[in-house]
């Protein structure tokens, strides 16, 4: 690390406008050779540059994208002068590009601003090339002018002319607000990992540079530090000049990261505080110093560390391994207990996976279930078989009214002939917005009915052969739905096929709606019970109807305990039903539906002969189907010893079991309850094979694969390409699916939404599109930083509809291109994350700074001392307070002042968004312990591009290395994280590179 | 930093509590204390369907039909509805003004699922449920004795989400089935458990015995720390294989013999006085004999279609659930009332007949040491707030009786009185009330079960 790169760092220890300025020096006349230091959106280029306003021109303009944020111009003058009064012209064209809302401020030294004018919801200007003039109510010398221009142009800004009354703009300089795409490049110059030098520990043994400490940093720390932290004072029971410098033998390198964090984020010394003011070169000097012991110290302590990554399977890795190991879609692992999170919010971490004797016992009766349910006997049993067309659901559902009508048929008095009038009109009559059926050709239709018990469909003996496309069908506007009740038919185990032919009922639909199917019964009228078990968009029109097909696992969901036991048509009733559900808003037609229950796509089926392989007779072999068992199972070879140890607990229980098959069962439940399975052994075995297991593991939540297995088996995994070959591979793969999931749900603490009170669908929508952004990204390898902003965004229609996005339709998730007055991109404005860092009414600062510090930034406060006074709602004075103020309020109390100037200010920059994640007009301008200003979501989004794009990516690392390790971090660890941040950064931060580079870390690979 | 590290430590300090180091001593405490303390505590959970009769306080009715007492305190004055308890009244509290909170505004027939757990069971859609009371205390003493718990209704099995024919859930908030045939739950205690329940032993015991190898090989290969994570396991399998054996032992210890020459086992809710008696007597007897300490018996199931709608065929009327709808007929309150004096005429002989009997390790009688609960979900027609509640026994566990306590702020059930209509149940939540796990937290814990909090209460009730 070189001073240099230390000086940029203090400079940008002061509001985000002044840091990036881009120097203009503009002359009143001469407009030759200015030159603009770096691209902006906001300087402009050629003809419609910043230099443009100040051209006393008005035939030029400046013009330019604002990217839905205010843009801000700033005029620094050679002399301070006193203006009476100013003016803008319009340009030339476009009257809806002219500014609408501004704020102009004066400062003597570009810190302190003062108001001299604002000006909000302006009128259009009369006319183009356009001057007006407006007073300043108290003029004052002023060396710095500056103002803050809102459009309500949803893209552009233009101006032709800013002047002030009696002032040249000879010799001024003229700087704007970068936008975020520059803000994002020019912190990205700033990033320390990008000097090669950096990060690179001296050979020899490691030894602690004290001479330096001695001669050049005590003396710093003791001017600038120990009158606060040393023997007088101990502000925050923090005292510096008992640490010890030596990190290499001594215990305080956790205490030196802390203090060298705090000094390089400017946090200390207080920036108000002149006594002990720390200049710029020397700052840079200790944050260097430190850095480099701590480079050295942690190096050093590698082999230390307490934590490994022995650790039980979590319950989802449990559940997803058996589906791996055994082929079936099952969730396993459902009635274990939920797995206590670490500290980083983990549930993969190696100290907080327990295992109790109550937690062991379900193991075990997972074990036995899983392999109960994956093995059969016996012939293949024959399926209940059901077709619903059109003509059949007449037949059933127009039942009694048809015999009604037939009766009254044979009649012939005039009453009679009046009822029949009347009821056939009404047998055939219905609602076309409800769900009805219909002959799309004559018109002729019926209305839905349902009515639990009733209407029950009938098994069919034989599936008939496809038929042709009928008219005859069932129409489902936009939401309705259709129950068909399948009486007590349907088998209490094994797979129910569905199949379903549809199409979208209008040609001209602008979005593709969504069948969903509930599966549910109603015994009684108070007793009912409906659960969504799937849904696809149909995308199908009436020109090519298509089939779409479903899976329902009978055994692993709520069936109705009833049928068996009562008779159909009785109360309690036993008869279960399916409801086809269209959410949307364009309707579907559906003139074919099948079901099979069970269905086996072959006998036996895939999930038997992953156990018992055809042709290996578990009585005459039970060698071989243990081996292969073992191998998967344990992901790696049995010993000898272990298959002879297994071989006699088969024999040993094979005499009290009915069969082979059933003692081997036996046998395989104990090697799916064995620590081999359940643990994730990290043992010095010549070949790969925890390499192996701990790849699958990170990217699969999951047992390694056959390919995996054979490249450990022939030692090949390690090498690097390899390595960098298979990652690409498993997060091609559909099990990475996994991994985005439960990375995403656990860094970011999303559980916290599932408690929310928001609509289900939207808040179902909310969680998704985090999980979907890191997805994409992964897909795309993108920009890491694109996290704290991006141009584009997941959605679907629930979501976009939330975020008043049009032209989204469907549930599905997909890339959407965000226009700048959405005011939307990167997680930390995204619905869900607000909303729950809120409590379902009102907006929650404090939440949303502690989880932007301790999620986002790995920079986590402290917890609240035990003793904190409530803010008192029932003092009046409190009472009347803006959420801003109450926080401020609270933060002068002196016991809560120290936690919350560190946390509220992040808070209060995220104001601008609801307790749903929606935008709203709010005080949001925080200003933080070093003294920045955050200016609301825009500035918080601009802050962390131009600041702190090193601590975010170093966060990152650190978050997905804990998670990939499923151990908590430690101070030996130190080194090797930031190599895999310096790597990452200078291959261009990308996603996927920064999971590559964890994998070949001499971390994971150790 | 110092504040993480502390917050560290703390969570260390907690996995060490239920993890290994600490947890051998506590098991071997527990072994001992269970030893020592040879006075067994009981509980007993009981559940009457659809309501209670609650006249206005300005109907005629008032006076002799309310189900709940008059004058909250000690004294308390009984109606007909509760009169047979009057022999008891020292031995009993009744409780008004409690509730689960988050069913308050859900139809009271689909209730009777949360009862014992408090769990948001919700009105449609998908279903989750929690542990229930009873099977929260037998995961504590269940293996002390040779069956866990008794889980009775007079439906039987589990029924359907929200339509429960079982007052137990598990630990994953599955319903227990419950046995309903008095031949059956005689067999279960009193008759041999049958070569099956032997084989599955055995088998497990081998098992077992392989898991410890596996277990112990491994171990060699792990360093220290990692020895400690693996230790866990090691002590799971050992618990296991204590309850193993435990369960072996009692396939050699001869079934108690009780004689039951003046039951009927073969009864059926059509002979319903005799069923509700056999059915009692059968608790009675698992306590008395010690085979088991847990008990609950759902009465009848929600909403009538069940066998148990014949009840009130004891005393001559025909459906038990139509007497709640017919409440505003003539006699419609005395009826219902009726219906709750025979079910406490029943209840109060059980009582008494824990009451009568010392306790057969000394120490009190059996009723000083059992805990009873009886109560609904609904008070009023289909609501689902202010549930009616006797609490008896166990006065050796330090319960306080001879009361009628009411909390909450409707002091006159004005607000949960009079309805025979819908209106009742869907109406906004204006009165307070306690939540009713505060009750069943504070049970656990006279129990003796060191629970820290269940169906969301961290309170407990000082005045029982």
């Amino acid at each position: 690390m070189n001073l240099e790169f230390q000086n940029k760092q203090r400079a940008h220890l002061f509001p985000v406008f002044l840091i990036l300025v881009l120097l203009i020096h503009a002359f009143s006349t001469a407009l030759a050779g200015p030159e603009v230091s770096s691209p902006s959106n906001h300087v402009g280029h050629g003809k419609q540059s910043i230099l443009m306003a100040v051209d006393a021109n008005a035939n030029s303009k400046w013009c330019g994208h604002h990217e839905g944020q205010s843009v801000q111009w700033q005029l620094e003058l050679p002399v301070a002068i006193a203006a009476k009064g100013y003016s803008l012209t319009s340009a030339n064209d476009v009257p809806s590009r002219d500014p609408d809302h501004w704020v102009l401020e004066g400062s003597s030294e570009g810190k302190n601003w003062t108001k001299l004018d604002s000006r909000k919801n302006q009128p259009e200007w009369e006319k183009r090339h356009h001057t007006r003039h407006f007073a300043i109510s108290s003029p004052a010398a002023w060396k710095y002018f500056r103002f803050t221009f809102q459009f309500d142009d949803p893209t552009h800004y233009q101006l032709s002319e800013i002047a002030f009354d009696g002032v040249s703009m000879k010799g001024a300089k003229i700087a704007v607000s970068p936008s975020l795409s520059d803000l994002r490049n020019e912190g990205k110059r700033l990033s320390k990992y990008l000097d090669p030098e950096a990060l690179t520990v001296p050979d020899g043994p490691p030894t602690a540079n004290l001479a330096a400490f001695q001669h050049d940093i005590k003396p710093l720390l003791e001017a600038s530090c120990v009158k606060c932290h040393g023997p007088d004072k101990q502000k925050g029971k923090f005292r510096i000049d008992t640490l010890d410098p030596d990190m290499v033998n001594g215990e305080d390198g956790a205490w030196w990261v802390e203090v060298t964090d705090t000094i390089s984020q400017g946090e200390m010394p207080p920036p108000d505080e002149e006594d002990v003011e720390l200049a710029d070169v020397d700052r840079a000097k200790v944050v260097d110093w430190i850095s480099q012991e701590l480079l050295v110290a942690s190096q050093a302590r590698r082999s230390e560390q307490g934590h490994t990554s022995f650790r039980r399977l979590t319950r989802y890795e449990t559940s997803y391994a058996l589906q791996d190991l055994l082929g079936l879609p099952y969730d396993f692992a459902r009635d274990l207990p939920p797995e206590t999170e670490s500290e980083d919010g983990f549930q993969n971490s190696s100290e907080m996976l327990q295992m109790t004797s109550a937690q062991f016992e379900t193991y075990r009766e997972i074990a036995h279930t899983a392999l109960t349910k994956a093995t059969v006997r016996g012939e293949q049993p024959e399926p209940v078989r059901y077709v619903i067309t059109g003509e059949s659901a007449e037949a059933n559902f127009q039942k009694s009214r048809l015999s009604s009508i037939e009766k009254l048929r044979k009649k012939t008095d005039a009453d009679s002939q009046a009822k029949l009038a009347e009821q056939e009109k009404a047998a055939w009559t219905y609602d076309a917005n409800a769900a009805h059926f219909v002959n799309l050709e004559t018109g002729r239709g019926f209305p839905s009915r349902s009515g639990y018990g009733r209407n029950s469909f009938r098994p069919v003996e034989e599936l008939p052969e496809t038929p042709e496309v009928s008219n005859y069908v069932l129409a489902l506007p936009g939401n309705t739905q259709q129950l068909m009740d399948f009486g007590d038919f349907l088998p209490g185990s094994g797979t129910l096929r569905l199949r379903v032919r549809a199409w979208q009922s209008s040609t001209d639909s602008p979005s593709n709606p969504d069948l969903r199917i509930h599966f549910g019964y109603q015994p009684s009228n108070n007793s009912k019970t409906s659960f969504r078990v799937g849904e696809w968009t149909i995308t199908s029109t009436s020109d090519s109807p298509e089939f779409y097909e479903m899976d329902i696992h009978l055994g692993e969901i709520s069936r109705n305990a009833f049928r068996g036991k009562y008779p159909l048509g009785k109360r309690p009733n036993p008869s279960e039903y399916l409801i086809f559900q269209n959410p949307s808003s364009s309707g579907i037609h559906i003139d074919y539906i099948e079901v099979t229950a069970p269905h086996y796509d072959q006998w036996p089926p895939e999930s038997h002969q992953r156990v018992f392989a055809a042709g290996v007779d578990p009585e005459s072999n039970p060698r071989k189907i243990l081996s292969d068992f073992m191998r998967r199972a344990w992901r790696r070879p049995a010993t000898e010893a272990e298959l002879d140890k297994k071989l006699a607990l088969f024999n040993a229980i094979r005499p009290s079991c009915d069969d082979a098959q059933q003692a081997m069962l036996e046998v395989l439940a104990t090697v799916i309850s064995s620590p081999n399975f359940l643990y994730i052994v990290q043992s010095p075995e010549p070949e790969n094979f925890d390499l192996a297991t701990r790849l699958a593991m990170f990217l699969w939540s999951s047992v390694p694969d056959e390919e995996l297995l054979k490249l450990a088996e022939a030692g090949r995994l390690s090498d690097p390409d390899t390595l960098a070959e298979q990652v690409d591979r498993m997060l091609a793969d559909e099990r990475s699916e996994r991994f985005s999931h439960h990375f995403v749900r656990q860094w970011l603490g999303l559980a916290l939404l599932d408690y929310q009170e928001v609509e289900p669908n939207l808040r179902e929508a909310m969680g998704q599109e985090p999980i979907e952004l890191f997805a994409e990204m992964l897909r795309h390898d993108s920009n890491i930083l694109d996290f704290l902003h991006s141009d584009y965004t997941m959605l679907n229609e629930k979501l976009a509809k939330h975020y008043g996005i049009k032209e989204v339709f469907g549930s599905e998730f997909r890339r959407v291109d965000l226009q700048p007055e959405s005011r939307r991109g990167g997680i930390l404005t995204q619905a869900g994350l607000l909303a729950m860092n809120a409590d379902g009414e009102h907006s929650h600062p404090l939440k949303r700074g502690i989880w932007l510090l301790e999620n986002i930034l790995h920079d986590p406060p402290p917890p609240p001392p035990p003793a904190v006074p409530e803010i008192d709602l029932a003092d009046p004075r409190i009472l009347e307070m803006t959420l801003k103020e109450r926080m401020a309020d609270h933060r002068n109390d002196p016991a809560c002042a120290s936690c919350h100037e560190k946390i509220d200010p992040w808070g209060i920059a995220f104001e601008n968004y609801d307790a749903l994640g929606q935008w709203r007009s709010e005080d949001s301008v925080g200003v933080l312990f070093n003294g920045d200003t955050l200016q609301g979501m825009d500035g918080l989004k601009r802050y962390l591009l131009e600041l702190r794009q090193d601590q975010f990516a170093s966060a990152m690392t650190h978050k997905l290395t804990a998670y990939a390790l499923g151990r908590p971090m430690s101070f030996g660890d130190r080194t090797s994280l930031e190599q895999i941040t310096a790597t990452t950064r200078r291959e261009g931060d990308g996603l996927k590179t920064l999971i590559r580079n964890i994998i070949l870390s001499e971390l994971f690979n150790s | 930093m110092s504040t993480q590290l502390s917050s560290l430590d703390r969570r260390k300090f907690l996995r060490g509590v239920s993890g290994f180091a600490l947890a051998l001593p506590c098991f071997e405490t527990f072994a001992k204390s269970a030893a020592a303390a040879t006075t067994p505590k009981r509980l007993a959970c009981f559940y009457q369907p659809d309501g209670v009769p609650m006249p206005r306080v300005d109907d005629p009715a008032f006076q002799e039909f309310s189900w709940f007492p008059h004058h909250p305190g000690r004294d308390f004055q009984l109606t007909n509805s509760l009169r047979p308890l009057e022999p008891l009244r020292d031995k009993m509290t009744v409780v008004g003004g409690m509730s689960h909170p988050a069913v308050r505004r859900v139809h009271g027939h689909s209730n009777a699922d949360q009862f014992l757990t408090g769990a948001d069971t919700g009105a449609s859609g998908d279903y989750e449920n929690s542990i229930s009371l009873d099977q929260y205390y037998a995961n504590a003493v269940g293996d002390e004795t040779r069956v866990s718990s008794l889980v009775l209704s007079t439906d039987g099995g589990t029924g359907s989400p929200r339509g429960a024919q079982t007052l137990s859930f598990n630990q994953a908030g599955r319903p227990i089935p419950a046995e309903n045939r008095p031949k059956r739950i005689f067999d279960r205690l009193f008759v041999s458990s049958g070569k099956d329940a032997e084989r599955r032993l055995a088998i497990s015991q081998s098992a077992l015995d392989d898991l410890m190898g596996d277990a112990n090989s491994l171990r060699k290969k792990l360093s220290g720390h990692d020895q400690d994570t693996l230790d866990e396991y090691l002590q799971s399998v050992r618990d296991t294989e204590i309850r193993v054996e435990k369960a072996r032992r009692w396939l050699d210890i001869p079934m108690p013999r009780v004689d039951v020459s003046h039951l009927n086992l073969d009864v059926t809710p059509d002979d319903p006085r005799n069923y509700v008696q056999t059915m009692y007597e059968l608790i009675y007897l698992a306590f008395r004999t010690d085979s088991t300490r847990v008990a609950t018996w759902q009465i009848g199931r929600e909403n009538g279609v069940g066998a148990s709608d014949y009840l009130a065929r004891a005393i001559g009327y025909n459906l038990t659930h139509q007497l709640s709808h017919n409440t505003k007929k003539p006699d419609g309150w005395e009826q219902f009332s009726n219906y709750c004096n025979f079910l406490m005429e029943e209840y109060g002989r059980f009582l008494q007949r824990l009451q009568d009997t010392p306790e057969p390790a000394g120490n009190g009688t059996m009723l000083d040491n059992t805990v009873t609960l009886f109560g609904s979900a609904s008070s009023a027609f289909h609501l689902s707030r202010n549930y009616p509640i006797v609490l008896t026994g166990g006065s050796n566990l330090g319960f306080k009786h001879g009361q009628y306590l009411k909390f909450g702020t409707d002091e006159d059930n004005s607000s949960s009185s009079g309805f025979s209509t819908d209106a009742g149940w869907r109406s906004d939540v204006e009165e307070e009330e306690r939540p009713l796990s505060d009750l069943y937290l504070t049970m656990l814990h006279r129990l003796g079960v060191d629970a820290e909090s269940f169906g969301g209460s961290e309170t407990t009730v000082a005045e029982v």
